[in-house]
């Protein structure tokens, strides 16, 4: 892990966002990335990871999204305030998204040649040979067999993990300095996951692009992360190192949601389960939002909003009022 | 396993698909399902396990006749389900129950889920009206559903309840035998335990056969007592689920495994992944299929199919020239990782918290 001196490429704070007037969906959230790193988004349907990504690339219509604060400085520039004129500079070219299912971002009419060499030549004033040697070069670089061949295929002719590589390829074309990776490997099988996860590393480690990745998966979050933040209902719960997180994980959704995972190790007796789901937006509650879900909530919980403290050595914290939750529970006899 | 008698049996069981004869051509032939045999024992958790194409959805409808296949038998409690008329094939459907993976797509939207847990009661008794709903309501108790749920439709419930829904159904017909195909997949992780929990009490309160299919290799070692590993339509290994596990005898089989990311940071694999992608299931490789990605492979492979066979007393097989080799080698998993003090401590806190009453707040 690089040192917390660096400064980070990206730091989103304070965010928040709203579709409708009344509850905010996603509610103050903050994080940072740095060069060469990995900050890894994790939560369940509706926490609102994939909202947030797509903010930051500017790809939210403005109405109906609503974003109520917050600030996300790349370069030096926020990107809530810049024009479409300098998003558009921007994505595919500093910040650069993958998406879970690369059939649907690729353009089924266009070969795959063309689609990379023009990301190329729209953010370089390349002549067209040399940027389709450089989409070649990029082919390559994602470890597609045969790639002269492969730039005349069209999408529907490459498979699942291929056609995610092209879009790493797509991606990185212009190296950028984040990448943003929502579920790429979610529709994948697990052996074309194992490379795709292997080959986004190896890329990152050559290239120092730092990378958010949004999953579900706390085994992704594992392979990859070396920083987690748990998102739950428009909240980060629990956000550190990715030790700490795996560890000592401190909030109880964390807790949870670990404990619902399916250990690959011998069965160790029923899986624990959250009760209930999350709530619709119109009855989220307004303090602590995981409070009627969570085996330990106090009147306290329902409020005040608990702030995401440091717990242990500082870096790792978490929103929860009784954590660690040893101290503040007696144990079972 | 109370019982090892086989609830089903396959002999060379084959299913293709396509192949049909077209204006100037013939459309290509997939071979989805080939030559598998093998038995499914009364009362276990049996699983099936293989990516995507690989055939074990395909597998799972033949073992309870939603496909018709084209070589082979399938015979279940000593019947042979092909030769069964068309009556005798609706009687015995109640007792071979399907959970589909989108309990969305799977639940017509216009009924309302009283009338689609009421259904297969409605097809397969006499019931009267009042009777219908009584029990209707019984299975809404036994999946976990409030009663007073029941007339609405299936839009208003979320992912998990959806699928107590489909569970619902398939119970009501009182089944011997459920094939969920990926029954958990499309959901949550914290739904999905619910999920697994539930197939599994209602497994043991009603004295079920369970045959899982599914690409989740934490939620079949969590669930199952045995796996057939499928590669392309054939089975390659088929073992005790903590064996396969622990140690994995086909090279496809510890491809496989050593795939799954590892749920903590220090387990991280240095391994490469296997190579390649899955070959098309229209040309699949000659001999052994998995031979084009296998780090093992030798000119045999590309030659002669490797059969299923016996690797040990218990009944575990699999389909490699070299399995022994590469078990003397000294192939195995990575070693389960365990999991740390604070999390063991705080968990079990968690479950005491929610199983009701005990570990109270401390007292500043």
């Amino acid at each position: 892990m690089s040192g917390m001196e660096s400064d980070p490429v990206l730091a989103l704070s304070d965010f928040s966002l709203r579709f409708a007037p009344g509850k905010n969906l996603v509610d103050g959230v903050g994080f940072e990335v740095r060069a060469g790193e990995t900050l890894c988004i994790v939560g369940e349907s509706g926490c609102g990871k994939s909202v947030t990504a797509l903010a930051l690339m500017g790809l939210l219509p403005v109405p109906p999204a609503d974003i109520v604060s917050g600030t996300a400085l790349f370069e030096g520039r926020d990107l809530f305030r810049l024009s479409e004129a300098e998003l558009s500079d921007l994505r595919g070219n500093r910040i650069s998204m993958i998406f879970q299912e690369p059939m649907t971002s690729l353009n089924p009419a266009f070969t795959v040649g063309d689609q990379l060499t023009e990301t190329v030549r729209r953010h370089r004033r390349l002549p067209a040979a040399e940027a389709s040697a450089v989409a070649l070069d990029m082919l390559k670089k994602v470890r597609i067999p045969a790639p002269e061949k492969r730039m005349t295929d069209y999408p529907h002719q490459m498979s699942g993990g291929m056609r995610q590589r092209v879009m790493i390829a797509m991606a990185l074309a212009n190296a950028p300095k984040l990448l943003i990776a929502d579920e790429p490997t979610t529709a994948l099988d697990v052996t074309i996951q194992a490379q795709i996860l292997q080959l986004i590393a190896q890329l990152q480690e050559e290239t120092g692009t730092a990378v958010i990745m949004i999953t579900h998966d706390l085994g992704v979050v594992a392979e990859v992360a070396d920083h987690v933040a748990v998102m739950y209902a428009g909240h980060v719960v629990e956000a550190g190192p990715v030790e700490a997180i795996f560890d000592d994980p401190q909030h109880p959704y964390t807790i949870g949601l670990m404990g619902a995972m399916p250990s690959l190790g011998r069965r160790s007796g029923k899986l624990a389960t959250i009760r209930g789901t999350v709530p619709p937006i119109e009855r989220m509650p307004d303090a602590c939002r995981f409070m009627p879900r969570c085996p330990f909530a106090q009147n306290k919980c329902a409020e005040a909003v608990p702030p995401l403290a440091p717990v242990g050595d500082g870096v790792h914290r978490a929103a929860c009022w009784y954590a660690p939750l040893e101290k503040h529970f007696a144990e079972v006899a | 396993m109370k019982d090892a008698r086989p609830i089903i049996e396959t002999v060379g069981l084959v299913k293709q698909f396509g192949g049909r004869r077209q204006l100037l051509s013939r459309s290509p032939v997939v071979h989805a399902v080939n030559d598998v045999s093998l038995r499914v024992r009364d009362g276990e958790t049996f699983a099936i396990v293989g990516e995507s194409g690989c055939g074990k959805s395909t597998l799972g409808r033949l073992l309870i006749r939603l496909l018709d296949p084209t070589g082979g038998d399938v015979i279940y409690k000593g019947r042979n389900l092909a030769s069964l008329s068309a009556t005798e094939m609706r009687r015995l459907r109640r007792e071979l129950q399907i959970v589909f993976q989108d309990p969305f797509a799977s639940l017509n939207p216009r009924m309302s889920v009283a009338d689609i847990v009421g259904e297969p009661i409605w097809l397969h008794e006499t019931a009267g009206k009042k009777e219908r709903r009584e029990k209707v309501l019984d299975i809404f108790r036994t999946v976990g559903l409030r009663p007073d749920m029941a007339d609405r439709f299936p839009h208003e419930f979320s992912g998990g309840q959806r699928q107590r829904i489909g569970i619902a159904r398939a119970l009501a017909g009182e089944p011997k035998l459920i094939l969920g195909d990926e029954p958990v997949s499309a959901l949550d992780v914290s739904i999905q335990a619910q999920i697994v929990n539930l197939l599994e009490e209602l497994k043991e309160r009603l004295d079920l056969t369970l045959i899982i299919v599914a690409h989740d290799l934490a939620v079949i070692r969590h669930m199952s007592d045995r796996v057939a590993v499928m590669y392309l339509g054939e089975v390659v290994e088929l073992a005790e689920t903590d064996d396969l596990f622990e140690t994995p005898l086909h090279p496809y089989s510890q491809a496989l495994l050593d795939a799954i990311p590892v749920p903590s940071p220090r387990a991280r694999s240095a391994q490469a992944p296997v190579r390649g992608d899955v070959p098309s299931p229209t040309n699949p490789p000659k001999a052994c299929r998995f031979h084009t990605r296998c780090p093992h492979a030798q000119p045999i492979c590309s030659e002669v199919r490797p059969v299923l066979e016996r690797a040990d007393e218990g009944g575990r097989q699999v389909a490699c020239h070299f399995w022994r080799e590469i078990q003397a080698a000294g192939s195995s998993a990575r070693a389960p990782i365990a999991a740390s003090a604070n999390f063991e401590t705080r968990l079990a806190l968690y479950r005491a918290r929610q199983s009701g009453g005990a570990a109270p707040l401390k007292q500043p």
